[in-house]
């Protein structure tokens, strides 16, 4: 099972630009998830991987095979459909087994590989029901079962989760990594949802509107995202823009519209030139203040929502609106004033 | 396979996928071309038949007459019973479609609304008149309108076509009726409706576009019958498919038939044109589609 | 949505149309049935007897009418199924050209079965341009026959001619109906061109081809136009045979016969059709 690259691919549909010279390259067996609202161009990124759209330039290669011009049924290649898109007129069994029958592949080891994977999936029993007769769950089994029963070299999925219940989709999530793992398929997966995201991938490719805005692990994109977009899109965010009054190696001191911040950056180095900088800093990483504790801010309560375990504060600070969460039950009221510092190393400096 | 040039390897992929394209283009155009032959040809010959000069008769070995004239067109009109079958097919189908329209309605509005046993079997008794063939109805037809003199009768023909067009009226209707939201029945009621406005206001207006695909459904039907108008109509009354019909048997003159054939073609055509503008094929599918 | 329960008012307003249609055509059917058994005749005394049925079906000619008209039910309904379905699949697509393309193919909807007959006779005739056109190529010497041909291509032909767009448009429903993610999912799991027709557009546009078929078959079976105008002298199909009982030869109740035996067939046929419709849906 070789790896996958994405060689400047872009695709446009009548006058929209839906993926914008995108490059990627997926190491074998990595599970890789393009994260973005919707129109940010990751299905149909996805469906050039599968054969189903063609690139209106750049390349697709699985390993070092240009796939350009190969039809999807040829591709080594299996999706799973946000619908499920079972077919409605065979069998549990026929449907798993399709993919198996196409690649002619004899009886006895359709048999065999289709138990074992509706085994793992804990899907016995079903093999003579309709689709139509499943619950959301059990169809989305059956087509994840459908997939990987024919062993692909990629395995694509395409918001599988979206149609099942909140419940589920932390349960089935995890099962579908824990499945991916095991099998050490390279897996390029698409969702809307950054928990999901968050919660499975090894890398995260952060898209809008038809470019990669941020590619990183997890860890990182939420830690260190590098664009307001992939700030605000992952997680909650507080992001301004300031001048630089004075350096220090990678101590910046920045006069912010709230007042003077000490960003530490390491690792995001801010280039002599610049005058300003735009940094974010997260709501959960502010905490209430104590004595010598760094950069003080005060703020007047417009509105603490108690939600139980966090407290979630929107505030004033000098005329700037700021958003902080922390973990005590504290009783606070609109109007109260409130003093919070933020640790130095929380910010992380934005390029655009 | 190493790429080594990525210059000269490119072109490649792209060059196939450009022949792709060419072909599907290529295969695109001759299926038009084949269907527009297919359709065009025998109107295309139909309408050069009615334009033959009677002084260069069209024949062997000629792919086109040899010359024009609008003679034929002017013998049909003055010499055959064209116009009083013009006047009879035209006269006919108004008063049929407007019958149908009386009798479908109240029946169709029980059927799209109400829970009734048996429905299926209704919907299959609706069906009957265009499920047994035409020469049979109109055979025993005939002689149950002999028996209460209702045979060469306008009446007589008004009723035949009638019965022809109702199955496609109540089909169209029915799926019209069922398809009205009962919130919205229930939100007049609720706003003080009585039945005389729910039929005004809500239900008419609901319902039209199907009417007025029921109501072209049955003109059109009414138009083309042939059957039961031959049997029960001729020799008294003639419509144009019946005086097609006589110029088709041994009196065969190709020339006088096409012209009766384009012009019982020629309006059909104009008003299925406009009623496809108006209203969608979902009609034509779902009316004759569900059995 | 929420049926309401029917009332008195309702079955009244249900036989203005229901009520017509059961008056007329139960007076045809059951006329035709018992003046087959020779009761109610016009011709003769009206006396219960199997006569009629007898002379029927013992004879050599109805018989011959019977099957030729089967075989063009069959044919044409086999006959315009296959060349729609192609069709309908280029439709489903959608783009360019498909709105006027579309149009063009309807017109034959729009064209009686008379009109149709007669068009397609210019074509075909043994003058017509068909054999000019051929004889001009130099790929046949005589003109053939395919007007009033004993196998019956003539009617044939001119069946799928003008019941085509009906076809098509039931099919394209039909089609219209798979969604194009399980047609997408088929491809990605190696289903070939022929694979997918076979597997997926065949079985799952299956009540449509099945509808059409139905209907297709029960005009051809039953029509009288096309096949008085275009078919052979020899054998007449049942509705032609039945008209020239009837009013050449007067033999009413022997035409009520080959009445009753269309009437039959007919319902046989649809039934037929349910029991294949229900286990399709079992099936696959």
């Amino acid at each position: 099972m070789a790896n996958l690259r994405i060689v400047n691919l872009t695709k446009r549909f009548s006058e929209v630009l839906a993926v914008d010279n995108i490059s990627l390259e997926v190491a074998d067996g990595e599970f890789v998830t393009l994260l973005g609202p919707s129109g940010c161009g990751k299905t149909t990124t996805l469906r050039t991987i599968a054969g189903f759209c063609y690139p209106d330039e750049g390349e697709i290669f699985f390993g070092d095979k240009i796939m350009n011009n190969i039809s999807p049924n040829k591709r080594n290649t299996a999706m799973c459909f946000q619908s499920y898109a079972l077919f409605p007129h065979m069998s549990v069994w026929n449907n798993i087994s399709f993919g198996l029958k196409m690649q002619k592949i004899s009886q006895q080891e359709q048999k065999k590989r289709v138990s074992k994977v509706m085994g793992m999936l804990g899907i016995e029993g079903l093999e003579k029901r309709k689709p139509g007769e499943l619950s959301g769950g059990q169809q989305q089994r059956v087509a994840l079962a459908r997939a990987i029963v024919t062993e692909p070299q990629v395995l694509l999925f395409d918001e599988p989760l979206s149609n099942l219940d909140a419940k589920l989709r932390v349960q089935v999530r995890v099962e579908i990594r824990e499945m991916q793992k095991r099998l050490g398929i390279t897996t390029i997966y698409v969702t809307h949802d950054q928990d999901e995201a968050l919660a499975i991938s090894d890398r995260i490719v952060v898209m809008n509107r038809g470019h990669i805005e941020q590619l990183g692990d997890p860890y990182t994109i939420y830690r260190n995202p590098e664009t307001s977009f992939v700030a605000g899109f992952i997680g909650l965010a507080n992001i301004y823009e300031g001048t630089i009054v004075a350096r220090d190696g990678s101590r910046y001191t920045v006069e912010a519209p709230f007042g003077k911040v000490v960003i530490v950056s390491d690792g995001q180095k801010i280039p002599e030139a610049s005058k300003t900088v735009k940094f974010v800093w997260r709501p959960e990483d502010m905490k209430i203040y104590t004595q010598g504790a760094p950069n003080r801010v005060k703020g007047k309560i417009l509105q603490a929502v108690f939600m139980g375990n966090i407290t979630d504060i929107f505030m004033d600070v000098q005329g700037n609106k700021m958003r902080a969460q922390i973990d005590e039950s504290r009783k606070l009221i609109t109007g109260d004033v409130i003093e919070f510092s933020i640790p130095e190393d929380a910010f992380s400096i934005l390029r655009r | 396979m190493a790429s080594t040039d990525s210059k000269v390897k490119i072109p490649l992929h792209l060059i196939q996928a450009r022949r792709m394209r060419h072909f599907y283009l290529l295969l695109m155009i001759f299926f038009m071309i084949v269907l527009i032959l297919w359709v065009g040809i025998p109107i295309l010959m139909t309408v050069m038949w009615s334009l033959v000069d009677p002084k260069n008769p069209w024949s062997y070995p000629n792919v086109f007459p040899p010359s024009f004239s609008l003679a034929q067109w002017k013998y049909v009109f003055d010499y055959t019973d064209i116009r009083r079958a013009l006047r009879t097919s035209y006269s006919l189908a108004p008063l049929s479609v407007l019958l149908s329209l009386v009798l479908s309605l109240p029946t169709s509005y029980v059927l799209g609304r109400k829970k009734i046993p048996g429905k299926k079997l209704l919907m299959l008794v609706v069906l009957l008149p265009i499920i047994i063939p035409g020469m049979v109805v109109a055979l025993s037809l005939s002689r149950v309108f002999y028996a209460f003199g209702l045979s060469q009768t306008f009446f007589g023909l008004v009723l035949a076509h009638t019965l022809m067009s109702i199955p496609y009226m109540i089909r169209v209707m029915t799926t019209s009726f069922q398809a009205i939201p009962q919130d919205v029945i229930d939100a007049a009621e609720n706003l003080g409706a009585n039945t005389f406005v729910k039929i005004r206001d809500i239900f008419l207006p609901m319902i039209r576009p199907g009417l007025l695909a029921g109501m072209i459904f049955a003109f059109t039907v009414s138009i083309e019958e042939f059957n039961l108008t031959f049997i029960i109509g001729t020799p008294t009354l003639m419509t144009i498919p019946t005086i097609l019909y006589t110029f088709l048997g041994y009196n065969f003159i190709r020339t006088n038939a096409s012209v009766v054939a384009l012009l019982m073609m020629t309006p059909n055509i104009i008003m299925l044109f406009i009623a496809e503008r108006f209203l969608k094929s979902d009609y034509l599918a779902a009316s004759l589609g569900k059995m | 949505m929420k049926e309401k329960e029917i009332s008195p008012i309702d079955i009244l307003m249900l036989l203005s149309g229901v009520g017509f249609i059961l008056l007329f055509i139960g007076f045809a059917i059951f006329l035709t049935l018992f003046q087959s058994f020779g009761l109610f005749s016009i011709t003769r005394k009206s006396a219960f007897t199997l006569e009629n049925w007898k002379a029927v079906l013992q004879a050599k000619e109805p018989m011959d009418s019977l099957f030729f008209s089967l075989k063009m039910g069959l044919l044409s309904s086999i006959g315009t199924v296959v060349v729609a379905f192609p069709i309908a699949l280029f439709f489903r697509k959608g783009g360019t050209g498909k709105g006027i393309l579309g149009s063009i193919i309807k017109v034959p909807l729009f064209i009686p079965a008379l009109v149709a007959a007669f068009l397609i006779l210019n074509l075909i005739a043994y003058h017509g341009l068909v054999n000019t056109t051929l004889m001009l190529l130099n790929l046949i010497h005589e003109p053939l026959r395919m007007l009033n041909d004993k196998f019956g291509w003539g009617v044939v032909f001119i069946q799928i001619w003008k019941n085509l767009p009906f076809v098509l448009l039931i099919v394209m429903a039909s089609l219209a109906a798979i969604r194009d993610d399980t047609i997408d999912a088929a491809k990605n799991l190696g289903a070939g061109y022929w694979s997918v027709f076979f597997r997926m557009y065949v079985p799952l546009a299956m009540p449509g081809i099945l509808v059409s078929m139905i209907l297709m078959f029960i005009r051809a079976f039953g029509d009288f136009p096309i096949t008085s105008v275009a078919g052979p002298i020899y054998p007449a199909s049942m509705a032609v045979r039945m008209h020239i009982m009837a009013t050449v030869f007067q033999e009413w109740d022997q035409a009520a016969v080959l009445g009753v035996i269309i009437i039959v067939t007919t319902f046989m046929v649809i039934w037929a059709y349910s029991r294949l419709a229900e286990f399709v849906k079992r099936e696959v």
